[in-house]
């Protein structure tokens, strides 16, 4: 454990609410651990904030472990900062130098407006989900869950997908703010399954127009999502989605 | 995004994010293919005046059905064309404001990926000079076995005698290499191929055929540059 | 009789539950809509609180904190569920899974919620894979199972080390499948103020829009809270950061009893506290233990490394004391020792407060490759975080809050001492007793939501008479209002000098230091006496900057602390009563000549409920006594 404290110069996005225009504001922050997330930097700029009588910066932030997906930030340019799999909560603050400047901005897209400074409002997840990610089933007499085997690998490669944790890093890092990666990891969970075949058309068609809808970019398949997704969703799920969206669309009525 | 009026059939399929991709792998697939066979044609150049001209003539003497199959060429090149306006304006509006600072993370996009749409303009203009230059170029005529044709060498290599032409179509032709190393690889991906042992493989063919076609196309320049220092016309 | 009533039906243990379904008044289908029900949070509970009721037909609104129900700290539990599928043929059943939980729960939780509880968890697996929850299978293609938390048999299903992300994100698509059906109104980042009853029965909420800043009040029939537990009363534990109480905490203040406030489940293996600025506890899996062997150094204030402390000067304490179990005994006893080691001096680290868990002879024995294949991932995630790699060196290892067992006192039904108001899963205080049972949490949250109170709120409609002329214009909405009003005006207007984290911060260590892994009468009544104090402190000198017109992290964050004020107060009073050690409560005065936890049988086999008695007035005590006719009562040895 280092114990030597960091200066470390901040470049971050203010802006008051959704109507108002931003802009990025310069901060100096002193005492900054190396042992400390990234988050508990900014934990401590906020302190300082609050203790000057500034307003101190909003950001979203939960469970702190990387897995509710609740944290977000554009860290030097890249959607949860530099550290491959990782998500802002666990990054920490020995991936940065003394003296290090560091830009911090909200995941930009048409589609996550800004609440405040650096909270943006990612429910159109939650819509495109309602759009047909669900198997439509009534909690209470379920078959046995045996009763339908599945293979080890078909198992696995849903679970692979199902593991997205809906943090919006893939609009964020993407040129066009296309959410395909998050639409089709819902997707290929449930195309892979055999619990989400019977209905596998009207998902497909319906979470894509949803999608388009709500004003994402479309996918030019560079792979950025794929390379900045803290969970390491994989473009096999946008190519899964492009033939059940295929199938789905030329057997539609 | 889908307007509303498309939303079922094959309407919605070609107004969605994804139908508009599928669309632009195939008529990228077929854009390729073309290529391919315009390449070879270009390599009876190395033949002579003779070789060429009449591959040239045999091509028009086709009629109708060179009209037909201009006419389809066309629209798939347009098709490609619009979709790929319509998209990358779609792709602008999806995020208004831009990053203050937007770093790649290396493990993704490419240069190629990224410059996308500018390697296309640099092809859109090409072409139209290219036709212009070529298809409606100046006429010669060429004594194929007592026939007369129209002698395309002599305009092709009067062409490439101007260095400046030259490197031109040098340039536009590593544009279209560029373009082709993502767009084939990309191409795969829309129309929902990917493989984990296959998608390697096509991404490191997709570079070789870009490569080929870059290198085909201008060394053919190149040599037409060079013949025609040798030649008097 | 109590003010109490368990209200559990009569007959056989097992027959309870089905004969009380039959029992039980029905809403007619046609008729469910006419009712209308608040689920407030969106974990495991409430998420399948508010789909299983918009299924069956009644209009649910449905609140959360987070931007999204997906979001809720359910998320992050990473064992598993158990059911007694017996799959593995080893064993299991219905009696057994029921038989271990209410012991694991040192026998302070009621036989016939428990059985119940054991009863519905095969349906919960079922509900889940049918709703294409990826649990992990077998290469024949049926589902996997391990075993989990000393269980002799192996029931716990997982989902790699993301069991709660699956299960939850089950419940938040079919969830959002009800949203798209418009049954179920989404209400996200809101936060719940104050419980709204009417002519004694809970009929509403007010919420303060997070984004907007505005209060909002919202009318039903009936209120669920499905909120969780209160373990961020301690500052740092594995809780999310806004993981809160003041959910069950405005329903105590309306009436509702809160129960065995004291039982808190201290997790033993958690990666150590760092420095003042930390913000959260994150958790290492139990099963670390399997392999990893726990020693401090036998001299005190030691600051070698531990690479540099020759075997001979090695404390494996667990091994010393426990032969039998060794590193393997159960979270509240692997806790207590590493504690005691601490507060002897022999703590690790630059902090001191650690031990070590070391996998030096795992290693050795079965090689770098098989280790990281067992534990691969979470050797990751503690490197990443404290940056040393626990392949060369030890880990450094400590005990943090992890779950709180006590919550809002709920009779058979999940209803509280408020007619109305129903409180599910970790909020509530029903089902683990003093103890929590690994990969137990999941399968009860689950339990209330998708198969109890589908049922209850059905039989509540039908025998109670709801007036639905009531909407939002009531007096009580508007007295409501005013109250939460004036308590956030009087946030805002104090403009002292201390942020509310620094006086969050200052609970934690009074609570960790006096209600923590082992109590005593002296001990807990300073930590009221402190409490009070930082209370009085809180009001006079709190500084939330801001204002309450549009986002305003600051007093998000003061209205959750002032709760917590209060109900580690309670926690405390609680503990002081409760005259033994049980469970997750040691008492320093109640141990075996051997150190270990004393059961008081006699006097304590009862829950304890507190009912509020207003402001500024000590809370009165009320007492449920648990009956046990199925099982008996024994102790725990794990030597």
């Amino acid at each position: 454990m280092s114990a030597q404290s960091m200066k470390i110069k901040l470049k971050i996005w203010r802006q008051a609410d959704n109507n108002s225009k931003g802009a990025m504001q310069d901060y100096n922050l002193d005492n900054v651990s190396p042992d400390m997330s990234f988050l508990e930097m900014l934990d401590l700029l906020n302190e300082n904030l609050i203790n000057s009588g500034s307003d101190p910066v909003a950001f979203d932030h939960d469970c702190r472990e990387g897995i509710c997906g609740m944290c977000s930030l554009m860290i030097n340019g890249e959607a949860h900062g530099p550290q491959k799999l990782t998500t802002t909560c666990q990054l920490h603050m020995r991936s940065f130098k003394d003296g290090d400047t560091i830009i911090i901005e909200p995941f930009r897209a048409k589609a996550f407006p800004v609440h405040k400074d650096l909270m943006v409002d990612r429910t159109a997840f939650d819509e495109i989900i309602a759009a047909g990610g669900f198997v439509s089933m009534n909690a209470g007499n379920a078959p046995d869950g045996n009763a339908i085997p599945i293979g080890k690998e078909t198992a696995e490669l849903a679970m692979d997908a199902a593991a997205c944790i809906g943090c919006g890093a893939c609009v964020a890092s993407c040129e066009n703010a296309s959410a395909m990666l998050f639409t089709s990891a819902k997707l290929s969970q449930l195309a892979l399954l055999p619990q989400g075949k019977a209905e596998a058309k009207e998902r497909a068609l319906g979470m894509v127009k949803k999608m388009d809808e709500l004003g994402f970019g479309n996918c030019t398949n560079a792979a950025e999502c794929e390379a900045s997704c803290p969970k390491g969703i994989e473009l096999s799920n946008i190519a899964r989605m492009n033939r059940e969206f295929f199938k789905s669309a030329l057997s539609n009525k | 995004m889908a307007s509303q009026a498309c939303t079922s059939g094959i309407c919605g399929y070609l107004c969605s994010s994804i139908g508009k991709k599928q669309l632009m792998g195939v008529t990228a697939f077929l854009l390729i293919g073309f290529l391919k066979a315009h390449l070879l044609g270009n390599f009876l150049l190395l033949l002579g005046p003779a070789a060429f001209n009449e591959y040239g003539h045999k091509l028009m003497s086709l009629g109708p059905l060179l009209i037909i199959a201009e006419i389809i060429l066309l629209a798939i090149f347009l098709t490609h064309l619009v979709l790929a306006i319509s998209l990358v304006w779609q792709n602008r509006k999806a995020r208004p404001v831009k990053y203050y600072s937007k770093q790649r993370t290396g493990r993704g996009a490419t240069f190629a990926s990224n410059t996308m749409p500018y390697t296309g303009i640099v092809i859109l203009i090409f072409i139209c000079l290219h036709l212009w230059c070529f298809k409606y170029g100046t006429y010669y005529e060429f004594d194929l076995d007592g026939i007369i044709v129209r002698d395309l060498y002599r305009t092709v290599i009067e062409y490439f005698a101007n260095p400046f032409y030259t490197a031109w179509y040098v340039l536009a032709m590593i544009a279209m290499g560029i373009h082709l190393s993502h767009g084939v690889q990309s191409a795969f991906q829309s129309v929902g191929f990917r493989h984990a042992r296959y998608t390697p493989l096509i991404k490191k063919l997709g570079c070789a055929l870009s490569l080929f076609l870059t290198v085909g196309f201008s060394g053919l320049s190149i040599y037409g540059y060079y013949i025609s220092t040798t030649l008097n016309y | 009789m109590s003010k109490l009533d368990s209200k559990v039906p009569g007959g056989k243990l097992e027959d309870k539950w089905e004969q009380y379904k039959f029992d039980m008044k029905l809403v007619n289908p046609s008729n469910k809509r006419k009712f209308n029900v608040i689920v407030v949070g969106t974990g495991l509970a409430g998420a399948s609180a508010a789909s299983t009721m918009a299924e069956l037909g009644y209009n649910v609104q449905s609140f959360c904190i987070q931007d999204s129900p997906r979001r809720a700290h359910s998320i992050a539990a990473q064992g598993g569920i158990n059911a007694a599928k017996n799959y593995p043929n080893d064993g299991d059943s219905v009696w057994r899974l029921f038989y271990d939980t209410i012991k694991g729960g040192d026998y302070r939780s009621r036989e016939a919620n428990v059985y119940r509880l054991a009863q519905v968890a095969n349906n919960i697996i079922d509900q889940c894979v049918a709703q294409g929850v990826p649990f992990a299978r077998e290469y024949g293609g049926y589902l996997a199972n391990r075993s989990f938390g000393g269980a002799q048999v192996s029931r716990t299903f997982y989902a790699r080390g993301q069991t709660g992300q699956q299960l939850l994100l089950g419940a938040y698509s079919s969830m959002m499948r009800m949203v798209a059906k418009g049954k179920i109104k989404l209400h996200t980042r809101r936060e719940m103020t104050e419980l709204v009853v009417i002519n004694g029965q809970a009929r509403g909420i007010v919420v303060r829009n997070i984004i907007t800043g505005e209060l909002e009040t919202y009318h039903a029939d009936a209120v669920i809270l499905a909120t969780g537990g209160y373990g961020n009363a301690y500052y740092l534990s594995t809780n999310a950061m806004a993981s809160n109480s003041s959910g069950a905490w405005q329903a105590y203040k309306k009436g509702a009893m809160f129960a065995n406030a004291c039982f808190t489940q201290i997790h033993p293996t958690c990666i150590p506290v760092h420095g003042e600025n930390q913000s959260k506890l994150t958790l290492m899996s139990e099963s670390l233990r399997n392999d990893g062997r726990v020693w401090v150094p036998k001299k005190q204030g030691d600051t070698r490394k531990p690479n540099d402390i020759p075997e001979s000067e090695r404390d494996y304490y667990l091994e010393r004391i426990y032969p039998s179990f060794g590193n393997l005994v159960p979270r509240d006893v692997a806790s207590r020792n590493a504690k005691l080691q601490v507060d002897g001096g022999r703590g690790v680290g630059s902090t001191g407060v650690a031990v070590y868990l070391d996998f030096a002879d795992a290693i050795a024995r079965d090689g770098e490759d098989t280790i990281r294949g067992r534990y691969g991932n979470l050797f990751e995630m503690y490197q990443r975080i404290t940056d040393e790699s626990p392949y060369k060196s030890p880990m450094r290892i400590y005990p943090a809050v992890h779950y709180t067992m006590g919550g809002v006192w709920v009779d058979y039904n999940l209803m509280t001492t408020v007619p109305g108001l129903h409180v599910l899963g970790e909020a509530n205080f029903s089902d683990h007793g003093a103890n929590r049972l690994g990969a137990s949490a999941l399968m009860q949250g689950l339990a209330d939501g998708y198969f109890v109170i589908p049922y209850t709120i059905g039989n509540y409609f039908a025998s109670n008479v709801i007036d639905q002329s009531i909407t939002t214009d009531h007096s009580a909405y508007k007295d409501a209002l005013q109250s939460t009003k004036l308590r956030l005006n009087g946030l805002l207007e104090t403009k002292g000098s201390q942020s509310v984290e620094s006086i969050h911060k200052k609970l934690g260590k009074i609570m960790w230091e006096h209600v923590g892994m082992s109590r005593n009468a002296d001990s807990l009544q300073t930590g009221i006496d402190k409490i009070k104090k930082l209370q009085e402190e809180f009001k006079q000198d709190v500084n939330v900057p801001g204002s309450n017109k549009g986002i305003n992290t600051e007093l998000e964050k003061a209205i959750r602390v002032s709760d917590f004020l209060e109900i580690g107060e309670l926690m405390a009073r609680d503990a002081l009563t409760r005259d033994e050690s049980c469970g997750g409560h040691f008492r320093d005065e109640f141990q075996t000549e051997e150190g270990e936890a004393r059961r008081d049988d006699d006097k304590f086999t009862h829950v304890a409920a507190w009912e509020y008695n207003g402001e500024g007035k000590d809370p009165i005590r009320n007492v449920e006594n648990l009956e046990f006719e199925n099982v008996k009562l024994t102790t725990r040895s794990y030597k």
